[in-house]
């Protein structure tokens, strides 16, 4: 799992937040556009494309993009 | 007021299915249980005072389906409780989901019923209670499979109310708003946002218990003039959409 894919595949979630805001570091709750339907959309990428599920339990305490990286990378095993 | 009626319940073992069996063995009725996971349709059943009896199953699959049907007797009602929910953004539907969603909430209530009816397992004078979901008469965001398949059970209670009418089958559902279960924990975002939700609901969030009474109700000669009916059972959130 790489982490730039990662946040690529973030950062598509998102139709008006420029790319350039969104980085490994960012806390994605804190972002203008971040929504329940945002973070559904996360939930619903993850498993698309790394055949994870994870929950708003995960997305809340993950905290920042890497974080939730990082959480789904060890769920992958 | 349900004493003497054998009535079959299916997704028992959790959420609301498990409210309903708790009122409807408190009014004596004859429960036959169904449901997948064993130790929670225990758990279940170790509440109640009249000892139902149970038949695990994965009502998704049509042999299951005849095991079932072919060792109950005849049933006087069936509530159809078993389904989920999954939030999935419209972008990230696909044909699985699709199937999962409709197989479990949709299909095998459907053929369960057809399988029920061929087998002539239904007295007659029977009710035939659905559990649908104000999902299916709104339009909240990443809920278009759930809210499609409970709209499918609500034509489907429509069209069933008509054609069994001849043999005095009542079908009724009941389309609750947001009841306190562990679908809801499952699914939702964060608490905060639960909260904010729960103060649009004039009585707050409903508990299986609330609709369980409507489900004994529909199920109890009480309501032997009812039949089509789609009840809306939400604590007067709908009031203000």
């Amino acid at each position: 799992m790489k982490l730039e894919l990662f946040i690529e595949k973030f950062i598509e979630q998102f139709d008006d937040t420029s790319p350039e805001e969104i980085n490994a570091d960012t806390v994605y709750e804190e972002l203008e556009e971040w929504s329940s339907l945002i973070a559904l959309s996360v939930i619903a990428m993850v498993d698309e494309e790394y055949d994870v599920s994870i929950g708003a339990k995960e997305i809340i305490e993950s905290g920042t993009v890497k974080g939730l990286f990082e959480t789904v990378k060890a769920k992958k095993g | 007021m349900l004493s003497n009626k054998k009535i079959l319940v299916t997704g028992a073992s959790s959420g609301i299915g498990q409210g309903i069996v708790k009122i409807l063995d408190r009014r004596g009725a004859e429960l036959i249980l169904t449901a997948r996971n064993e130790k929670k349709l225990k758990a279940v059943i170790s509440e109640t005072n009249n000892n139902p009896s149970y038949f695990l199953a994965d009502i998704t699959d049509d042999k299951q389906i005849e095991h079932l049907v072919n060792n109950i007797q005849k049933l006087d009602g069936i509530v159809f409780c078993a389904g989920f929910n999954e939030y999935i953004p419209f972008k990230f539907i696909k044909k699985e989901k699709v199937n999962k969603i409709f197989n479990v909430n949709y299909f095998s209530s459907l053929y369960l019923l057809q399988y029920i009816i061929k087998k002539k397992k239904l007295n007659k004078g029977s009710s035939l209670v659905f559990i649908s979901s104000i999902s299916s008469l709104l339009g909240v965001p990443a809920t278009l499979l759930y809210a499609a398949s409970k709209s499918a059970v609500n034509s489907t209670v429509k069209v069933l109310a008509s054609e069994l009418s001849g043999k005095k089958i009542r079908v009724n559902a009941i389309s609750p708003g947001i009841v306190i279960t562990p679908m809801l924990e499952q699914n939702n975002i964060n608490k905060e946002k639960l909260m904010e939700q729960e103060k649009q609901y004039p009585f707050g969030f409903g508990t299986p218990e609330d609709i369980a009474y409507s489900v004994s109700f529909l199920l109890s000669d009480e309501s032997r003039w009812m039949t089509g009916n789609i009840i809306k059972i939400d604590g007067g959130f709908t009031l203000q959409k």
